[in-house]
């Protein structure tokens, strides 16, 4: 399972989902609440005026009721006052529920009483309340919570008159209503509210995660494919229903995908045919070039026997066949790269041994003109050795070339991860100037100067193309007169990338 | 007196060749197609092959297959192309070796030498190599009382690493002293050899104990006697 935070990232589905939710549920929220308060108003209004006509007619019933009675006493007082909280009023809808009387306080002691029905605290009925009550003529009412000596309360509406007895003095007289009913119906309808809200939020988000499914599938799909198209599965289409914008995209994305496997199998068909034509040519041309290469040998053996102008021509046959030779060789070599047909096959070898055994091979003479600077211990690489070994004969062939004389150094240098191979001549260098060319197929440095080897002219650009396939380089420094620096830099295990040059290509 | 087998389907090739053996001192066989050549092989029973990889008929690779079938003779593949599959090809079809077209007749003729040379009889005619024995002079190797029957390359191969038990050879080494090669060739035969005949005399090729492979710089002998 991925975690929240990273689908919502990731995912157009869960963030518009997401948010469709968290608007519809402010939304219902508010229009919940408002339409929760408007029912409880109006539920509370209609019960406050009933309470206080109520109320009003019960006052004036008891007034009535008092005038009748004389009072000699308090005990007479209490009795009556004992009587009509025993029995509090069950008028309209039995609503009144309580009745609490209250002397005021300038009355004569005699007469003096405080009580209410049932077991109801008197502290129920606020101070406050009761004075605004004793100071108004007008009937009092105030929203308050009713307590119980053993400890039960509950909402009520309680409803203030004034009430006078002649000869005695005023009371108060206070006719309390339950909302319970009320307050039950409120929850009920809260509830119900609640039961809606989540519903309904549930409703759109389901709704929203399924249409945007839905949307986003073919998208979706399209990604899907086109990275399948990446890794090469060329043969993949997207799947169309009907006829609507996202089929279209479809159609589109179908078309293009056939485009592009048109595009790749014919360009996969030219780098065939180049390669067959390669192979081809090659085993033309080198089956008669045997023929050719053993008569002419046959021919330079008996040269003694034949008139000099004849003999030097068996030489010079020998020597140009061999030339052609390697120009085969190297125009095969470069039109395989060309064909992007050119196979690393990687072994793990001593580079060390590698150049040394490639010097030897290339100047194998006893007078030592090669200087070999290399660490003491195995420096063990991961490389195609057929490749390297032709960069470096290569490398230390021009060295020979245009030492001048002078003799050569060859460097190997190593970090953790590269390794270098510096080839140094002090010989007639080049034009810095001309450092790009070098590379270039069939370069010379001076066109006008006798070639000293058999160069083809393709060996520096075949080592920088066998460099390349290593992801390795190769840097150049060079100078008229002065010599010049050829450096090889590779990474050592195969998959590497250079990041540090061992040697750097300059002046030593 | 040496009787040479060439496969070559180009005429004049082969013609050259032809003068270029005789001249060398060899008796010749020249056929032309590859299904032709198992009845010849049969009656002229040849001391050498000479087998191009393009042949018509039958291919030189299944030639090669059929020849080693019942023959242990030196098999010297001639290739036009120098591409991997080919030579690898050949080789584990059971060549001894190969040679690239253009090849230096004089280098042909040095290499054909080696792959003729009798094994010269040692004083010391019984060397050891893993748990190997080695017999010089019946030319056999045994394991455990058994017989197994390598080619003579394999045979000098196995021979070069078990004279010099501490040497480690590097493959460059091995070409010098078993195909006659100077360095700097292509040391892909060597693997693909050493590879053929762990397949052979190895318990498990997985893990060899007869021929170690040193890392980085070439193979050795793995200590005599040691058990597998």
């Amino acid at each position: 399972m991925r975690s929240p935070f990273k689908a919502w990232k990731s995912s157009l589905v869960y963030r518009v989902t997401g948010t469709i939710v968290v608007l519809s549920m402010i939304l219902i929220g508010l229009l919940g609440s408002a339409l929760y308060s408007r029912v409880s108003a109006g539920i509370f209004d209609e019960k406050l005026k009933l309470s206080i006509l109520d109320a009003q007619s019960t006052a004036r019933n008891t007034q009535i009721q008092l005038s009748y009675s004389k009072y000699r006493d308090k005990a007479a007082l209490t009795f009556v006052f004992s009587d009509i909280l025993a029995l509090p009023p069950k008028t309209y809808e039995s609503a009144a529920k309580e009745i609490a009387v209250f002397s005021f306080e300038n009355i004569n002691k005699m007469f003096r009483f405080n009580g209410a029905s049932n077991s109801l605290d008197l502290k129920s009925i606020s101070k406050k309340f009761r004075e605004e009550t004793q100071k108004s003529k007008e009937t009092q009412w105030e929203r308050t919570k009713l307590r119980y000596l053993d400890g039960k309360s509950e909402s009520a509406i309680v409803v203030g008159n004034n009430l006078v007895i002649s000869g005695v003095g005023k009371y108060e007289f206070y006719v309390i209503f339950s909302l319970a009913q009320q307050e039950r119906t409120m929850a009920l309808i809260l509830n119900y509210l609640w039961l809606t809200g989540i519903a309904l939020t549930l409703l759109i988000g389901l709704t929203t995660f399924f249409v945007m499914r839905r949307l986003i599938a073919p998208i979706q799909d399209a990604a899907r494919v086109a990275e399948e198209l990446t890794t090469g599965n060329l043969d993949l289409r997207m799947d169309i229903h009907g006829e609507d914008e996202i089929a279209s995209l479809g159609y589109s994305f179908n078309e293009m995908a056939v485009s592009l496997q048109q595009q790749i199998s014919r360009l996969e068909n030219l780098s065939k045919l180049q390669q067959r034509f390669v192979s081809d040519v090659s085993h033309e041309l080198r089956t008669p070039l045997t023929t050719i290469r053993m008569a002419s040998q046959v021919i330079y053996a008996s040269r003694e026997n034949f008139e000099p102008t004849v003999a030097r021509s068996a030489e010079l046959l020998i020597s140009q066949i061999e030339r052609f030779e390697s120009l085969l060789t190297d125009l095969l070599e470069v039109s395989r790269f060309d064909a992007q047909a050119a196979i690393l096959e990687i072994e793990a070898i001593d580079i060390v041994i590698l150049v040394k055994e490639t010097i030897d091979y290339v100047h194998p003479s006893q007078d030592r003109i090669i200087n070999l600077k290399a660490p003491n211990s195995p420096v063990l690489v991961d490389v195609d050795p057929r490749r390297i070994k032709r960069i470096i004969r290569n490398l230390i062939s021009n060295a020979i070339d245009h030492r001048e004389g002078k003799d050569i150094d060859v460097r190997i240098s190593e970090t953790e991860n590269e390794v270098s191979i510096g080839v140094r001549d002090y010989g007639s260098g080049f034009n810095f100037s001309d450092k790009k060319l070098l590379f270039e197929r069939f370069w010379r440095a001076d066109s006008s100067r006798a070639r000293t080897t058999g160069g083809t002219g393709l060996g520096l650009s075949i080592a920088l193309e066998d460099a390349k396939l290593h992801q390795g380089e190769i840097d150049v420094w060079g100078e008229r007169d002065k010599g010049a620096h050829f450096v090889l830099t590779i990474p050592k295990f195969a998959g590497g990338s250079i990041e540090s040059k061992p040697i750097t290509a300059q002046l030593n | 007196m040496t009787l040479i087998m060439v496969v070559d389907d180009d005429q004049d090739l082969a013609e050259m060749l032809g003068i270029v053996l005789t001249g060398a001192g060899y008796e010749v066989d020249l056929v032309s197609r590859g299904d032709e050549v198992m009845p010849l092989f049969a009656a002229q029973n040849p001391d050498l092959v000479l087998l191009d990889v393009m042949l018509p008929g039958l291919n030189g690779v299944e030639v090669c297959k059929l020849i080693r079938e019942n023959s242990m003779v030196p098999i010297v593949m001639l290739s036009a192309k120098g591409d991997k599959q080919d030579v690898v090809a050949g080789l584990e079809a059971g060549a001894d070796d190969y040679m690239v077209k253009p090849f230096d007749p004089a280098e042909l003729v040095a290499r054909m030498k080696v792959r003729l040379r009798r094994s010269i009889t040692e004083v010391n005619s019984e060397l050891a190599i893993g748990n190997l024995k080695i017999d010089q002079i019946e030319h056999s190797i045994i394991r455990d009382g058994q017989v197994i029957a390598l080619t003579r390359l394999e045979f000098d191969l196995l021979v070069a690493l078990a004279k010099e038990p501490g040497r480690v050879f590097t493959r460059e080494a091995l070409l010098s002293e078993v195909w006659g090669y100077r360095p700097a060739t292509d040391t892909r035969l060597v693997n693909v050899h050493i590879q053929r005949l762990r397949s052979k005399i190895e318990v498990n090729p997985e893990e060899p104990k007869v021929i170690l492979t040193v890392r980085g710089v070439g193979y050795k002998a793995g200590v005599p006697g040691s058990s597998q």
